[in-house]
């Protein structure tokens, strides 16, 4: 039943954002206009293309989000089971998050958490 | 033994259901039922949540807000969404239309599905899994994906940098939320919405986890908030800077699915966060108080859940429109210098304190 | 024909268009939503067979963590008018036999591979079952596994950090 409930959410929110966009581009008034399918940034002509060079920043803590976002995944069962297991599942987090606890400090200690 | 259990009400429904027709035609029919209901609180979610907001912050402000449509201006977000669907959906020249199109789709399914699984009341509850937490920070995790495309195919700069700004802080902030929910799970011993429920029966795990459960309360806030792009942490649609973030763009209808996203996440980390610290629609009950117990056992279990959630929107708006935005350096320095370790460190004190029977 | 596999039938159909799409999509960022599909997909076959929680850990790893990041990379490198340039036919022929050959090496190891049934009793797998096996430390446990992927997961931090600043170090 729960699955099948999935795939009828999945169908809703489409039916919602279609629907409500069918609606807006039947009752929509259309105008065509040259100037109007310009980029909105502050009233004069666009400069270059919207494309920058951002900062590798970014990327980095993409890269330590995906690592921690892998992390919880592996804590997600550690935490239904930690009260019935006690301590073994305890010394076995310990552990667990000492290692990960040293690739934090090792980002920290590297600058690799500054914004510069 | 309860008078509002819906339990009995979404039985006889189906049994009503089932005396009439094949069982084919009764699961449809019940799916139609469940999806048209969602459809129309979505909806009605977003409006009053919109309202919510600019009456908020007018009191805030000290001024009156929306007045004119309708008595104390009730009528205003309903007469704006009509207005947004009689606006004309504009696409620059050099934008990539299938994925200008597909970005609104992306962010309404990741709201959605995440809605679905919210428990309004005792037997209203339309998606109640064993891995309920993981479940809705799965699907939440989406919605970045929806925000990143929206502010790369507009070809606007401004939607550019704030579709980046946004994407960085989002993922940051979803790991602390998921971490600070995990917290209480370690007390809860289940992932699953109704089993937490159910063990706060003795009392709501904000006042019985100890200290644990309150910084973990506080960092679910700010990550919370954080998350979904709110104020003080809304550097990625920072007017005075970007215009209107990743959704510069947008218009008419698409950007109301935008707006329509972020406030029913808004109002879904708040249910979140009431189910899980607060006892979702479990009344407020005090040790052995009898008499106190009963009276609160009158209050019906949707209005403690409206009202907890609607208490922690208040919170959110609250912190909106009393601390300044900060900058993107302070936003990440604040998720990896103190939120993450704080909190890796709050859940083995929380597992130390469980596995010491120190909780109540 | 029971529901279950119609609806492999239709998401294998799908993903194979899906991942067609997205190694011959000319613009990168349509490639990568392409990839998300795809993604979906294998989400929904873990679904299929009632695997509910790594159906999760597929939507939380790889559309909310890998996705994200190859399409942080996108935005990083590439801009929108940009397309993929053609490779040269020669190129192309060496990809297509090399990938025929690589699938049909797949096909039949599959095909050979006798398959162990589940040895789980009881009606549905919970995430309490899962957490048991994965932090016991008997015969079957996964305990060591477990402690070594913390230590996987140190190695492509600092392997990341190393990388990303290498450059900083070599210009000051």
């Amino acid at each position: 039943m729960d699955k099948e409930a999935l795939i009828l959410f999945f169908l809703s929110a489409i039916a919602i954002v279609g629907i409500g966009m069918l609606l807006s581009w039947l009752v929509a008034p259309k105008s065509k206009n040259i100037q109007k399918k310009e980029a909105y940034e502050c009233g004069i002509p666009t400069v270059g293309s919207s494309y920058m060079q951002f900062r590798v920043g970014y990327y980095l803590f993409a890269i330590i989000f995906l690592i921690f976002d892998v992390e919880t995944v592996f804590i997600f069962p550690w935490a239904v089971v930690m009260k019935s297991m006690g301590m073994t599942a305890f010394i076995e987090i310990i552990i667990f998050f000492g290692i990960l606890g040293l690739g934090l400090l090792y980002a920290w200690k590297k600058n690799a958490l500054r914004w510069d | 033994m309860n008078i509002y259990d819906f339990t009995g009400l979404t039985r006889s429904i189906h049994e009503g259901l089932s005396s009439s027709m094949s069982p084919l035609a009764v699961t449809v029919t019940e799916f139609v039922i469940i999806a048209f209901a969602f459809m129309i609180f979505f909806t009605i979610l977003g409006l009053v949540l919109v309202y919510a907001e600019r009456k908020i912050c007018a009191f805030f402000q000290l001024r009156l807000g929306p007045m004119r449509v309708g008595k104390w201006g009730l009528a205003q977000t309903a007469a704006d969404a009509v207005k947004l669907i009689f606006k004309e959906p504009m696409i620059t020249k050099n934008a990539d239309k299938f994925l200008f199109n597909l970005a609104p789709f992306i962010v309404i399914i990741s709201t959605f599905m995440a809605l679905g699984a919210l428990p309004f009341a005792k037997g209203l509850h339309a998606l109640d899994f064993d891995i309920g937490i993981l479940y809705i920070s799965a699907v939440s995790s989406i919605g970045v994906i929806g925000i990143l495309i929206a502010g790369w195919s507009s070809d606007n700069k401004y939607s550019l940098i704030g579709a980046m700004r946004s994407g960085a802080q989002v993922v940051s902030y979803e790991l602390s939320v998921g971490l600070s929910l995990l917290t209480i799970v370690v007390l809860a011993e289940s992932l699953q919405f109704s089993e937490i429920i159910a063990s706060q029966e003795a009392g709501w795990w904000i006042f019985r986890g100890h200290i644990p459960a309150l910084i973990a309360f506080c960092v679910f806030m700010i990550a919370g908030t954080a998350e979904t792009n709110r104020g003080p942490f809304d550097l990625a649609e920072a007017e005075s800077e970007l215009t209107a973030g990743f959704h510069t763009e947008y218009s008419g209808l698409k950007f109301a699915f935008f707006f329509l996203a972020e406030f029913v996440n808004m109002f879904i980390i708040a249910a979140i966060g009431a189910t899980v610290f607060l006892g979702g629609w479990m009344p407020f009950h005090i040790g052995h108080w009898a008499g106190f117990n009963q009276i609160m056992d009158f209050i019906p279990p949707i209005v403690w859940f409206f009202g907890k959630t609607g208490f922690l929107i208040f919170l959110m708006m609250w912190f909106k429109w009393t601390f300044p935005r900060l900058r993107i350096d302070q936003l990440l320095t604040l998720e990896w210098k103190y939120l993450l370790p704080i909190n890796l460190i709050n859940i083995l004190i929380m597992a130390f304190v469980v596995l010491m029977g120190w909780h109540f | 024909m029971n529901a279950l596999t119609i609806i492999f039938y239709i998401m294998a159909v799908l993903m194979v268009v899906f991942s067609i799409m997205a190694v011959t999509s000319r613009k990168l960022l349509r490639a990568a939503i392409y990839l998300l599909f795809v993604l979906i997909g294998v989400a929904v076959f873990y679904l299929a067979v009632d695997y509910m929680f790594l159906a999760a850990v597929q939507v939380v790893v790889y559309m909310g963590g890998i996705l994200v990041l190859i399409i942080f990379s996108i935005l990083l490198t590439s801009h929108l008018g940009e397309r993929l340039q053609v490779v040269k036919p020669t190129t192309m022929l060496f990809a297509a036999v090399l990938s025929l050959v690589s699938a049909g090496v797949v096909i039949s190891v599959i095909n050979g591979f006798t398959f162990i049934t589940s040895t789980f009793e009881g009606d549905k797998l919970t995430v309490a079952h899962i957490g048991q096996q994965l932090l016991s430390y008997d015969q079957f446990g996964y305990v060591l596994p477990f402690e070594v992927i913390s230590i996987l997961l140190l190695a492509a931090m600092i392997a990341a950090i190393a990388i990303a600043k290498y450059k900083h170090q070599g210009k000051s």
